[in-house]
């Protein structure tokens, strides 16, 4: 198992660091001291694009048989391990946003993707070491989200901001046969890239990116613990 | 009420190699089809027979018998009652009316612990006696933490008990060979493994999930309805495969049920589990006389494998069937 967290892990921080490339790339040279494009105060944005969520642990179970010793304790007897764990997965994502003020804005967003739940099983006496990772979840979130744009005035079509928020989390087991619910708590920061609009009335159009830790409470756990796992987001936005 | 007696039909608990029949749960053929052996009238009344056993008095039999029927009525997802009806001169054995626990000398049995024996209603599949009888030939103990030596007479009246109810062995557990060919347990995964653990364990003495399990399948109470039961097929090279015995482990909860496929098809059904997902291991028996299971021969010419995935056993329903697809050995 150790193996296949290793690649699940690398995989995450090789994604982040080709998202910060593109961050990057997106701040021109010729940045300077100028006013910074933001959205249209008391105006609505819709928005559409991709997520990736990064896959994390759900908990390791040895599967024990009660032991045989004088007395009514003995050292239990193991017929394997298994440690679990959510896949990284991609998934499509619809937001509605609000600007409160030109620099603060209240999100709704919903996404839908498909982990898997993957098994490696160790430590059995009669079989290999293995991966099991044919389960598939549907898994939907639905949450809020606040963005505050920075105080940052780096180019006439860049607006980096900061967020955070909660969503409801709903994961159903493959062939719908169970659903578990729980929470996400997240912080994070991206940009919107304003091709057009960002400044007086005009319509916005732009691109948004955004990196986020998230905080998983309940859901598929085997453990019952708190799951951290990071998302990226692309996506196009339009103003209303 | 036609009565056929079954009086060979027998399930034992060895301390080694040995016989009988069962699987997980034992069956009448009424009409053709195969049923549940089940009591249909409740509390079911025992008897606890007069002669004394090894070490071990017919009262201390009553109190070790009292508590393994707690322990069994003590299942939540299950309505299992008993009523203790007297002591009795009459054998645990013979078809008497009576429903009796007790000792028999039984020297030409030299690895059986103690065994069970039915009378079935072979109209309706209803047991209508049951007299288990406790080798007098082993030293058994009913001392509070166990004695060296000596066998935990509780552990042994909860197992026939669980026989007495209508449940066969369970394949749950590991095995290993002695110097002098036997098998000693290592580890088990129900109290209705057929091997005895070692004189002087009593952990026997508490029901694991895997009898709950199959005494809530049995005898099920208002709490099984949030149960729910995975099926599935277990192929070698695309045929069904005979008497393979499946396994499921709940990762959240840690509890492990098994159950058998059951006929050329390679079906298996693992109900009354509870709701969620469980990891499906198939194996071959070998950890247990084959005998022990199946009266009939079985296919043990394959590998442990593990389903492809985890399965959902949904509350109130069944899960898509599986496939686990084995290799030959």
């Amino acid at each position: 198992m150790t193996s296949a967290l290793g690649k699940g892990f690398g995989e995450t921080r090789w994604l982040l660091s080709v998202f910060a490339a593109v961050l990057i790339a997106a701040w021109p040279d010729t940045a300077g001291a100028q006013e910074a494009p933001a959205l249209r105060a008391h105006h609505f944005t819709l928005g559409g694009g991709a997520v990736w969520s990064g896959g994390y642990d759900i908990g390791e179970r040895t599967a024990q048989l009660r032991g045989n010793a004088a007395g009514a304790e003995a050292p239990p007897f193991t017929l394997f391990t298994s440690d679990s764990r959510i896949t990284p997965a991609a998934s499509p994502e619809l937001r509605v946003g609000f600007a409160v003020t030109r620099l603060v804005a209240l999100e709704f967003g919903l996404t839908m993707s498909q982990p898997h739940v993957e098994v490696a099983i160790a430590g059995d006496a009669e079989a290999p070491r293995q991966l099991l990772s044919g389960e598939k979840l549907e898994q939907y979130l639905f949450g809020g989200n606040v963005t505050w744009q920075l105080p940052l005035e780096i180019n006439k079509r860049l607006a980096p901001f900061a967020s955070g928020g909660v969503a409801f989390l709903r994961q159903l087991h493959e062939d719908r046969t169970l659903a578990e619910t729980g929470q996400i708590y997240h912080a994070g920061g991206g940009a919107r890239y304003f091709l057009k609009g960002g400044y007086g009335t005009d319509r916005l159009f732009g691109l948004r990116g955004e990196a986020r830790v998230n905080l998983r409470r309940n859901g598929i756990d085997f453990e019952n613990k708190m799951r951290i796992y990071p998302t990226l987001s692309l996506s196009v936005f339009i103003g209303l | 009420m036609t009565r056929v007696g079954a009086a060979t039909l027998a399930v034992v608990l060895t301390l080694g190699s040995s016989s009988p029949l069962a699987y997980l749960k034992l069956g009448a053929i009424v009409n053709g089809r195969v049923v549940d052996a089940t009591w249909q009238q409740q509390p079911i009344g025992y008897f606890i027979s007069e002669h004394p056993g090894n070490g071990v008095t017919p009262m201390d039999l009553l109190g070790a018998a009292e508590r393994a029927t707690a322990t069994w009525s003590g299942v939540e997802s299950a309505r299992v009652r008993f009523a203790f009806q007297g002591m009795t001169a009459a054998p645990a054995e013979g078809i008497d009316g009576k429903t009796v626990l007790g000792f028999i000398d039984r020297p030409d049995l030299d690895r059986v612990l103690a065994a069970t024996s039915f009378m079935i209603d072979t109209t309706t599949g209803e047991i209508a006696e049951a007299d288990i009888f406790f080798n007098s030939r082993f030293a058994f103990s009913v001392a509070p933490n166990g004695q060296a030596e000596r066998v935990d007479l509780e552990s042994v009246v909860l197992h026939e008990l669980g026989h007495l109810l209508g449940l066969g062995h369970s394949a749950i557990g590991e095995t290993e060979r002695s110097s002098g060919g036997n098998r000693r347990v290592v580890g088990s995964g129900s109290i209705m493994f057929p091997i005895a653990m070692t004189a002087g364990a009593t952990a026997d003495r508490v029901l694991q999930a895997d009898d709950v399990a199959g005494i809530s399948d049995l005898y099920p109470g208002p709490s099984t309805l949030d149960s729910g039961g995975i099926v599935g097929r277990v192929t070698k090279n695309g045929q069904g495969v005979m008497g393979a015995h499946v396994v499921a482990f709940n990762p959240e909860t840690g509890i492990l049920v098994g159950n058998f496929t059951l006929n050329a098809a390679g079906d298996f059904v693992i109900a009354r589990l509870p709701a969620g997902p469980y990891i499906l291991r198939a194996e071959p028996i070998d950890d247990a006389e084959p005998d022990s299971f199946f009266p009939s021969a079985i296919d043990t010419d394959f590998r442990v494998t593990y389903a492809p995935r985890m399965v959902v056993a949904p509350r109130g329903g069944s899960s898509a069937p599986i496939e686990i697809r084995v290799l030959p050995k």
